[in-house]
């Protein structure tokens, strides 16, 4: 009995030899996405990365929402990381509206941002750990995340979605003596994340699967788009913080961590070194902060801004996120465009799994910072 | 076509009654007593204080207290309570039971967390037993294109094979289900027999990610059994038997580990391999291929092949401790057992039991005993250790090691062994 | 031999972890502690005061049923509902106060920013649970009530490690 395919149908020529395998969306190996690998015994011949399961229409949504209502539902794709995602929207609508954000909203910023930074590398090396099969690595890292939940949870009421950051400044201030609080935490924090190195990055076992895997060279880097920690483990120096610095990011202490050799290895130690950065960056931030002052601008009910476009991008933990709004003198943004770093580096892996072996496509698809949710937006 | 169940009667019913009484009658004089009576011919019934032991009397002797005792030790010589309970399946179980309870408790102190705590009150000591109980009542799914006769029996084979692993295994003087003079060559032949039998479950299984999960367990198993029986040969060189008892009574003075050191890394590395845990757990990856072989195992089935996995490991901890680590050698610490106990009886308040026959055991199998639970135990926390501490390494690494560092390594640990028999050294003719 | 001293090296960790405290809530004992009585707002100054985001808390002596918190939800959760309420009060007139559906808030708190009245704010209670869903619409008089909570556990930090003392 055959059956008459409808025209423009064809039947796919199976391959005896090349097995096709979908890693996702229902599989422990992938997140809200799937991988179509085509395996040739243990080696990829080739892998499609097939995103869009978690599609949520973002942009078109902020085209219904005025500026502030717009905030909630704008850090849904990435709540571990949902300061960062508001940031760049913030930047745009004050910009819009001409808003001139106080001092001390601008530190009490960049510590929310840190310290969700951190919460969101966390969470990822967690991920990558049990990724390649090292339980100890799932568990550490989500138990001390647990360190700066906490002091977000002090200073913004929520643990996971914050809506902290509006246009303005931020809801409210520090609450009193955070500050011993929030020293006393990172600075354990930061001691339990160098006991990381024995167990996870110096260990020979993870060394010898992740290095020489999955090698992005500088030239690939730059030519595919990629950005965050992805290119910076591929040897540019490219830190958005350090390129295009806003808020105070110019006046505190920190450094890039640049890797030459680009493989899964460097792209995994990277937002693990960028954390000892983010620690030191919360310490002089609460150094040079102002000790009082107000943290927002008051804001009509219903702002409107002009005719103007902004695009303002910053440094997210997965790389750069931007935030394109234009505004038609509407309470509401008449275009809001986002280009979130997961998607960007998500086009590396045709690239990179080309030729590898399947063990290795967990170490190379998860050490590409990727955000299954925030690339579908 | 289905049927539909007729209207209740009370004549069908007790027809049917008396349909099933007259058939089981039926059956039981045809079947049953001819069945028992070859039994009772060709068993050799024990020989108690010079009576032959029939069924008869061991009942009648059941309901004596002075008699059952001795009835208790006569049953505890025989080969089927060797093999089901004391060194055999039951007392190898149960310490696989202890290594899964012990495992999860010290993972979990090891990355900070609880483990399991409410089941049982003290330290969750009961979730063990709650998980069986979970495994029993689930249903049991095979998939629809799977070869089914294959698919039920593997892990019955999985299980029934790492018991025979069990068995060669000596605990005490004189306590081993099977003391053979060969036992080394029959561990290597049964541990040949689990590639085999992963091989089978996960190809029956008809799915992908068995599939190739089983082929990783038998590259990895086969690569890995060359280095594991050639690791051991330095032992035979120097004890001139593949008796495992035999092995064991040679190392009373000194332990094999202190001159073959290098054979010894060599097979623990190798067990690990064998045993697919971790750092070596490719066969089950799951963030590559879900579980494995494992995938499409469900309720109790996953049950027996996590038993048979673990009643491996206990076995092959065992095997270590009996090559490398002396076995049951070690100084006598277990108290002499009280002569008056036997000959006046244990007096509590007004009554006093007198109980002829006991002890049980002799003071050096309780002893041994407690120092091969002791060996092994320290033997199974470095084998749990590596769980909480390496990833998972990579196929073409695993073989790598297999077949270039650890093959070498053993050789070398051979030509150790060879060098201190020339020399006079070690060996049957040793000046040691 | 770099190989076999990063072996022992990762051993000597995961023994030496073995003697660090375990660092687990264990939650229906242990309830973490929170900062201040909840999150509230100032109008006067258009800043907030710190403090967790859990279920509302309404008063009703201050509440005039404006709508605005009801306004402020709009596009965000849609969980504000005006009802009638079967009381008196000379700044409520209309005699209608915000009714919230907890299967839908999703605790961003705008609407108590948005309250000019200081009558709409958060507490610390956030254990909401229900059977049903009629069970999670709060109504005005629901609202009134101050959680009563017993949360004190907080993250200790020492020589062996930190722990939820």
């Amino acid at each position: 009995m055959t059956t008459q395919l409808p025209p423009g149908l064809q039947l796919e020529k199976v391959d005896e030899r090349i097995m096709t395998l979908n890693v996702g969306p229902q599989h422990p190996g992938s997140g809200h996405m799937r991988l179509i690998v085509q395996v040739d015994g243990d080696y990829i011949v080739a892998c499609d990365p097939d995103p869009g399961y978690v599609h949520r229409g973002e942009e078109k949504m902020c085209e219904y929402r005025n500026y502030i209502t717009n905030i909630p539902h704008l850090e849904r794709p990435v709540i571990h990381d949902s300061c960062n995602i508001l940031y760049p929207y913030c930047l745009a609508v004050e910009e819009i509206l001409g808003l001139e954000v106080p001092e001390r909203a601008k530190y009490v910023r960049v510590i929310a941002s840190e310290l969700n930074r951190c919460v969101y590398t966390m969470y990822w090396l967690a991920i990558y750990g049990i990724f390649l099969g090292h339980s100890t690595m799932f568990m550490w890292p989500m138990g001390d995340r647990e360190l700066l939940i906490d002091l977000l949870e002090k200073i913004t009421g929520a643990r996971v979605t914050h809506a902290y950051f509006v246009p303005g400044g931020v809801r409210n201030d520090l609450p009193a003596n955070f500050e011993d609080v929030c020293l006393r935490q990172v600075n354990y924090f930061e001691k339990r994340i160098k006991e990381y190195a024995d167990i996870f990055y110096d260990n020979p076992i993870l060394i010898s699967r992740t290095e020489n895997t999955g090698i992005l060279s500088r030239q690939d880097a730059i030519r595919l788009g990629t950005t965050g920690s992805v290119l910076r483990a591929s040897g540019v120096d490219f830190d958005i913080r350090k390129k295009e610095p806003y808020d105070v990011y110019e006046n505190l202490d920190f450094q890039t961590n640049v890797l030459q050799s680009g493989d899964s290895y460097a792209r995994s130690k990277i937002p693990w070194l960028d954390m000892f950065e983010s620690c030191r960056i919360i310490r002089d931030a609460l150094r040079k902060m102002p000790k009082s002052g107000s943290v927002r601008v008051k804001l009509k009910p219903n702002p409107k801004g002009g005719d103007v476009e902004v695009y303002r991008r910053v440094e997210s933990g997965r790389g750069a996120l931007g935030m394109h709004v234009i505004s038609k003198s509407k309470p509401e943004p008449y275009r809001v465009k986002i280009s979130v770093g997961s998607f960007r580096n998500l086009i590396c892996i045709p690239y990179l799994l080309r030729g590898e072996k399947l063990g290795n496509m967990p170490a190379v698809y998860w050490s590409l910072n990727y955000w299954p949710v925030e690339a579908d937006r | 076509m289905s049927v539909i169940a007729p209207k209740f009667r009370l004549g069908y019913f007790i027809k049917a009654l008396l349909d099933n009484i007259f058939w089981a009658v039926v059956l039981l004089t045809l079947a049953g007593i001819p069945a028992i009576m070859i039994l009772l011919f060709y068993i050799d019934l024990p020989i108690i204080d010079g009576q032959i032991l029939t069924p008869f009397l061991a009942f009648t002797w059941m309901t004596h207290p002075e008699m059952s005792v001795p009835l208790v030790k006569a049953f505890m010589q025989t080969d089927f309570f060797r093999i089901a309970a004391f060194p055999g399946f039951g007392f190898g179980a149960l310490l696989a039971a202890g290594v899964i309870f012990v495992e999860r408790k010290m993972l979990a102190k090891l990355q900070l967390r609880v483990g399991p705590f409410y089941c049982g009150k003290v330290e969750g000591i009961l979730q063990l037993m709650s998980d069986g109980i979970k495994l029993l009542t689930k249903e049991i799914i095979i998939p629809a294109k799977a070869d089914k006769p294959i698919f039920w029996v593997a892990p019955l084979l999985f299980v029934g094979t790492a018991a025979a692993f069990v068995s060669l295994i000596p605990v005490a003087p004189k306590t081993v289900v099977a003391d053979i003079d060969v036992g080394l060559l029959a561990v290597f032949a049964i541990i040949g027999f689990f590639p085999i039998i992963t091989v089978l479950s996960s190809w029956s299984a008809n799915s992908k990610y068995p599939f190739i999960g089983g082929i990783r367990a038998l590259h990895q198993m086969i690569s890995f059994e060359i280095p594991l029986i050639l690791s051991l040969l330095g032992v035979v060189i120097l004890t001139g038997t593949l008796n495992l008892s035999e092995i064991v009574e040679s190392q009373a003075t000194y332990w094999w580990i202190a001159f073959l050191p290098v054979g010894a890394i060599v097979f623990f590395i190798a067990m690990l391999a064998e045993l697919e845990r971790i750092p070596f757990d490719l066969p089950e990856a799951e963030s590559e291929i879900v579980a494995g072989w494992l995938t499409e195992f469900s309720g109790m089935m996953y049950g027996l092949v996590q038993l048979g996995s673990y009643l491996k490991l206990y076995a092959f901890a065992g095997l270590f401790v009996v090559l490398f680590l002396g076995g049951w050698q070690g100084p006598m610490v277990w108290p002499p057992f009280p002569e008056e106990i036997v000959t006046e009886g244990i007096t509590m308040g007004p009554v006093t039991a007198q109980i002829p026959g006991l002890p049980l055991f002799s003071q050096e199998m309780l002893n041994g005993t407690l120092w091969f639970i002791l060996k092994t135990a320290a033997v199974i926390f470095f084998i749990l250790l590596p769980r909480g501490v390496f990833p998972r390494i990579r196929i073409d690494l695993l073989l790598h090691v297999g077949w270039y560092r650890l093959i070498g390594l053993s050789f070398v640990n051979i030509f150790i062994a060879l060098g201190l028999l020339y020399a006079g050294v070690l060996g049957p003719e040793g000046i040691l | 031999m770099g190989t076999a001293s990063g072996i022992i090296k990762a051993l000597n960790s995961g023994i030496k972890h073995l003697a660090v405290k375990r660092f687990t809530l264990r939650y229906p004992e242990q309830k973490l502690k929170f900062v201040g009585d909840g999150y509230q707002y100032d109008p006067t100054t258009g800043v907030g005061i710190a403090g967790y985001k859990g279920r509302h808390i309404l008063f009703h002596d201050k509440c005039t049923g404006c709508q605005l918190c009801a306004i402020a939800c709009e596009g965000v959760a849609e969980a504000i509902a005006m009802v009638k309420v079967n009381e008196n009060w000379k700044h409520n007139k209309k005699a209608i106060m915000p009714q919230i559906d907890y299967g839908k808030c999703v605790f961003c708190g705008l609407c108590v920013d948005a309250c000019p009245f200081y009558a709409l704010y958060m507490t610390n209670d956030y254990e909401l649970s229900s059977f049903t869903k009629e069970g999670l619409i709060y109504t005005p008089s629901q609202l009134q009530v101050k959680p009563q909570v017993q949360q004190d556990a907080e993250i200790q930090i020492d020589d062996r490690g930190a722990s939820h003392g």
